[in-house]
């Protein structure tokens, strides 16, 4: 299917489309306190478990909370910790590769073993143990989804600088005078770019899953409040006379994921980085 | 000027027990000249003859194992910190792959500047006008600062790198096979230019090379190494074909002749 879209619309028309729909949904999230219609934590209980209606668009739950204000809500959560965690991780990520690639020597060795040591273990079981550490919260999450993603960073950024450290334009550099640190900034990062928004990019739709996961299982926001993961929790006990109560917010997160997904496809196509190389 | 005293240099991975260090992997081995003020010493040799190595050595971009580099009597690798940076600022570098040697994603007025900033505190304007006129210098235009590496060809971005290096108007310029990646044309025009600024800037150029003729035409004084060593080092450029060593004679054997069939009459 993502052949077929590709080949209907060239590369750039797919970013276009990805971004437009994106800003959308993270429009809907910062707007949320306009745009919901009821509190998203007023219990109704006369009005629980209601099918749809001109009140309540996607009904209620089984505390008579209003669907979509909790979705509305729900974004927030989901949408700007993703945003939150892959600023984070970006940042510690590429200043880590870009200082183990250009330093080479011990550092490197240490640094990058630290990265190793971190991709080793499966991403939900170490949050999971971060988790069991520090207890549940959103906090805590943010800090162990952060904690694990900023080696890809790191990873791909450090590949890019010792291939870039070859080239005679960072001798000419260091020759002209530039420091170290205005090299990295100078020549380093501009040059490694395009990969790191691709594979953050990618990475963004793994930390809205990842977000979600850790709610489900209760570990993420702690009710009363929304999100989506934990929205889907609480539907399951409902999955026989309600299951559209699981059915919006999964199909929310699939959108959100598969439009990400897209973006990266079609970036990695329109900047030429390889799949390989990630 | 420069003082190379005694300069060895080996490559390899830190050696341990499990791995001894080889005999005699040196790179460069004793390797000792000086150059003047104004003058150029042609560096000649067969790849991996190390003169590559031995213009990194006296950049300061790889520190020697034994022996010294001066530079107007101060030693390169002892010199720390701001002092340091204003030593090196007199010894600059135009390299042999002119299109690696450009940030690709630089405009030519950026990798002109780049020098500039580092060293100087110019207002915008002021760098705009100096990479303008270092521009017009090396024999392109002042239109051609917004353009960026690709939109150049190589004999192009040889002058782009020109200008960079004698833009801080340095005292030495290393010149590593400078127009050994353009075509004949091209390395004439590179080589008339260098030739040019030698004399308007009184500039000393450190010139690596393979190319015998390249090095006739722009130097005053040759040395030829092989395997890491300096074998003949004469201030008479001719006095190369009277030398008996075998790099010499396969350096000279290799230029090509006139017309095919003949035999070498340079001299």
């Amino acid at each position: 299917m993502m052949k077929k879209i590709r080949q209907n619309t060239n590369g750039s028309s797919l970013i276009v489309v990805c971004l437009v729909l994106l800003s959308l949904f993270f429009l809907i999230a910062l707007l949320a306190p306009w745009i919901a219609p009821y509190d998203p934590v007023k219990v109704d209980l006369l009005n629980k478990l209601a099918d749809p209606s001109t009140q309540h668009w996607l009904g209620t739950d089984h505390l008579g909370r209003d669907n979509l204000s909790r979705l509305i809500y729900g974004a927030r959560i989901s949408l700007g910790f993703a945003v939150l965690i892959f600023l984070s991780a970006l940042l510690i990520g590429v200043l880590v590769g870009c200082i183990s690639g250009y330093a080479g020597g011990w550092l490197d060795t240490v640094l990058m073993r630290m990265c190793d040591g971190i991709m080793a273990f499966p991403n939900l079981i170490l949050v999971l143990g971060i988790v069991g550490i520090f207890g549940p919260g959103l906090m805590q999450i943010l800090l162990a989804l952060m904690l694990v993603q900023w080696v890809y960073y790191a990873r791909i950024c450090r590949n890019m600088v010792i291939s870039l450290k070859e080239r005679s334009f960072i001798a000419a550099a260091k020759i002209s005078g530039s420091s170290s640190w205005a090299i990295i900034r100078r020549h380093i990062i501009p040059n490694v770019q395009h990969p790191i928004v691709v594979i953050g990019t990618l990475e963004m739709g793994w930390a809205i899953m990842d977000i979600s996961a850790l709610s489900f299982l209760g570990l993420g926001i702690q009710p009363p409040n929304a999100e989506w993961g934990s929205m889907i929790h609480e539907g399951t006990a409902y999955i026989r006379s309600q299951p559209e109560l699981m059915i919006y917010p999964g199909v929310l997160i699939m959108l959100v994921v598969i439009l990400f997904n897209l973006l990266g496809e079609a970036l990695s196509e329109r900047y030429g980085v390889s799949k390989r190389e990630l | 000027m420069l003082q190379v005293r005694e300069v060895g240099y080996r490559y390899g991975h830190r050696r341990n027990w499990l791995r001894p260090r080889k005999e005699n992997s040196f790179v460069l081995n004793q390797v000792t000249f000086e150059l003047n003020h104004s003058s150029c010493l042609s560096i000649l040799g067969t790849s991996g003859a190390g003169k590559s190595t031995l213009g990194r050595v006296v950049l300061g971009l790889q520190k020697p194992h034994q022996g010294q580099v001066l530079f107007e009597g101060q030693d390169l690798y002892a010199a720390s910190g701001r002092f340091r940076k204003n030593l090196r600022r007199d010894i600059q570098v135009v390299f042999q792959d002119c299109y690696s040697s450009v940030n690709p994603l630089m405009t030519a007025d950026q990798i002109i500047g780049e020098p500039l900033r580092n060293y100087e505190r110019l207002s915008a304007r002021e760098l705009k006008r100096k990479t303008g006129e270092l521009l017009e210098k090396v024999g392109l235009s002042v239109e051609d600062g917004n353009k960026r590496p690709d939109q150049f060809s190589g004999g192009q971005l040889q002058r782009i790198n020109i200008a960079r290096a004698i833009a801080l108007r340095p005292k030495l310029i290393v010149l590593d096979e400078p127009v050994s990646s353009l075509d004949r044309v091209h390395q004439s025009l590179i080589l008339d230019l260098l030739a040019e600024l030698k004399a308007s800037l009184g500039v000393s150029y450190l010139f690596i090379t393979h190319d015998i003729q390249a090095a006739m035409t722009l130097c005053d004084r040759v040395a030829v190494m092989d395997r890491g060593e300096i074998v003949h080092l004469s201030d008479s450029p001719a006095s190369l074909w009277n030398s008996q060593q075998t790099a010499v004679k396969n350096l000279i054997e290799s230029v090509l002749p006139d017309h095919p069939g003949d035999r070498l009459t340079l001299f």
